[in-house]
């Protein structure tokens, strides 16, 4: 019996590790290979670099305008971020807390945009943004990103408000406070578990949409970080080492960001998991 | 009263400013979509009533099938990839073990890069000349197994699912992990007590007890691979000669490459039909085994 758990046991660490090597050795590959010079990497995609050419950075930094890039990223992620947690976290304590006609309806109108492509709604939305002059602006993508993940986050915060003791208003209510003052001094603060949750989902995917900013976006002064990476392997196709630079340069935040927050992401998203 | 009143209002200005944006921006225009595959317009001049034409001319086109297949194949192998290897996973690393932590950490972490980085990625594992996948080949001496993987036709879409299983797989093994915490520890006491061991507890007692979160993960994965595009638009374009397109490919190059907005749009309303119809089958088939 023992003899057999162990043998159990090797057999689940030799799996984990094929796995986690799976996972692993793309990003490790493309990062080895970023610090080769072209010859090199043509030689050998396997060998560690001879020496650490950090020029290759420099170049993709520069030729890639990864700074532009960086820069509309983060206000396009921040600005539908902030509109999209306040404005869902607000309609998610009303849909949890209160009482009132076609409450149901809405939560449902909201879930349902978890089930809808984006795609089917990708040329209304580019014509509309064209019509009303926003095409190719940082709203053009700041609406949509905040349309669409109005449903997730409202279903997120909705069920952590839901759980929350229902007399938790009443001291509010005693002093005299306004809905909006309950909202702000009493429910929010005790939501920030599932708040961090919905911050760090939103931020992941507002950094990483790619259909919506190849639509909309077409100047090179407004591409975000997708969208312009795609750009440069497509136009830069002759060095690969400066393609992977300019690719490592891009994925270490998102690693280190990841790494910091994984913890409250994959508990928030257990959390919410179970619940869908 | 008069502060019930007030709260009303209150109510409705607050969710007024979220209803209006989600409406108008990710329902409204399903319906607009509607209306425009009715038409043949450009965008620019003006629209003619064309019926159900666009509809019919998609079903006698040879390339929207071919994209049919294509997303086909990404949501079979994608469940095969993502479903068993999620579940296992997670039914390894829900037990006490040293360094679960850090199976969890890296299962998870492709998740959180972006279709076009994981693309750009695989783009370069799969180069044919030098990429990572034919070295690796030829290191163990399969040489005749190297091959060009996105270009070779046979293969190439094979090559484009692997890439997505690697991109989505963590998820699911995080939303099982999920749903395993979930399961009181009573019930793995009982099963011991019963006698119940092994593989026997797990496919008599763990399962079934997470049944509705595989099903969830199952109707997930399938809309999920409906609506792939950037993975695929990157690493192949769709080709070689539309042998990787899929349907949102298919309907961007008809809608923003070509500019037949009413044709995009009649294949964007396919595309939602499609998985609309293939969620609620399996949504369907779940329940009734239930009963």
């Amino acid at each position: 019996m023992s003899n057999n758990s162990n043998w159990f046991r090797v057999l689940t660490y030799v799996f984990l590790s094929a796995f986690a090597l799976f996972n692993i050795v793309p990003l490790f590959y493309m990062i080895v290979d970023s610090f080769k010079t072209e010859p090199e990497y043509a030689a050998s995609p396997f060998s560690l670099p001879t020496k650490l050419h950090f020029e290759n950075y420099a170049k993709a930094w520069d030729i890639a305008n990864m700074d532009t890039y960086f820069m509309n990223s983060l206000i396009i992620t921040f600005g539908s971020l902030i509109i999209t947690v306040l404005l869902g976290s607000l309609t998610a304590f009303f849909l949890a807390r209160f009482k009132f006609r076609f409450r149901k309806s809405t939560f449902a109108i909201f879930l349902l945009g978890m089930l809808v492509p984006i795609h089917a709604t990708l040329i209304p939305i580019f014509l509309i943004m064209k019509n009303i002059g926003l095409l190719d602006t940082y709203w053009s993508l700041i609406l949509p990103y905040t349309a669409f993940h109005l449903s997730l986050t409202i279903f997120i915060l909705e069920g952590f408000m839901q759980g929350l003791p229902k007399d938790l208003e009443e001291s509010g209510v005693m002093d005299g406070a306004g809905v909006y003052r309950i909202f702000w001094s009493i429910i929010l603060p005790i939501a920030r578990p599932a708040m961090a949750t919905v911050i760090i989902l939103n931020f992941i995917y507002n950094w990483n949409e790619y259909l919506f900013a190849l639509v909309l976006i077409s100047s090179e002064a407004l591409k975000t970080l997708p969208l312009g990476l795609a750009n440069f392997v497509g136009v830069e196709t002759a060095s690969m080492t400066l393609q992977m630079s300019a690719l490592a340069i891009a994925l270490v935040p998102i690693i280190i960001f990841y790494l910091l927050l994984q913890k409250q992401l994959v508990t928030g998203m257990t959390a919410g998991a179970v619940k869908g | 009263m008069n502060t019930l009143k007030g709260t009303r209002a209150a109510i409705f200005f607050g969710m007024l400013p979220a209803l209006l944006i989600y409406i108008g921006i990710a329902i409204i225009p399903i319906f607009v979509s509607l209306y425009y595959s009715f038409f043949n317009w450009d965008g620019i001049s003006a629209k003619s009533a064309v019926g159900f034409d666009n509809y019919v001319r998609i079903f006698n086109d040879s390339v929207f099938w071919l994209s049919v297949k294509n997303n086909i194949i990404i949501m079979v192998t994608g469940l095969i990839g993502q479903i068993p290897l999620g579940l296992l996973l997670a039914l390894l690393l829900n037990r006490k073990m040293r360094g679960s932590t850090f199976f969890r950490t890296v299962g998870f972490m492709p998740v959180v890069i972006s279709s076009v980085m994981v693309s750009l990625i695989w783009g370069m594992i799969y180069n044919s000349e030098y990429g990572f996948m034919n070295a690796l080949l030829g290191f163990f001496g399969l040489d005749s197994w190297q091959r060009n993987w996105l270009g070779d036709t046979s293969i190439s879409m094979y090559s484009v699912s692997l890439a997505y299983i690697w991109q989505n797989c963590g998820l699911y093994m995080v939303i099982f992990l999920a749903a395993l915490q979930n399961i009181p520890g009573e019930v793995n006491e009982a099963a011991e007590l019963d006698g119940a061991t092994g593989l026997r507890r797990v496919f008599r007692i763990t399962i079934p007890m997470i049944r509705s979160t595989i099903l969830v993960a199952v109707v997930y994965s399938i809309s999920n691979s409906f609506r792939v595009f950037d993975l695929v638009q990157i690493l192949t374009g769709g080709g070689p000669a539309h042998m990787t397109e899929v349907m949102t490919i298919y309907m961007y190059n008809h809608a923003f490459v070509s500019r037949q907005f009413g044709y995009g749009s009649a294949a964007s309303m396919l595309i939602l039909l499609f998985s609309l119809i293939v969620v609620s089958l399996v949504n369907r088939l779940g329940r009734e085994k239930e009963i």
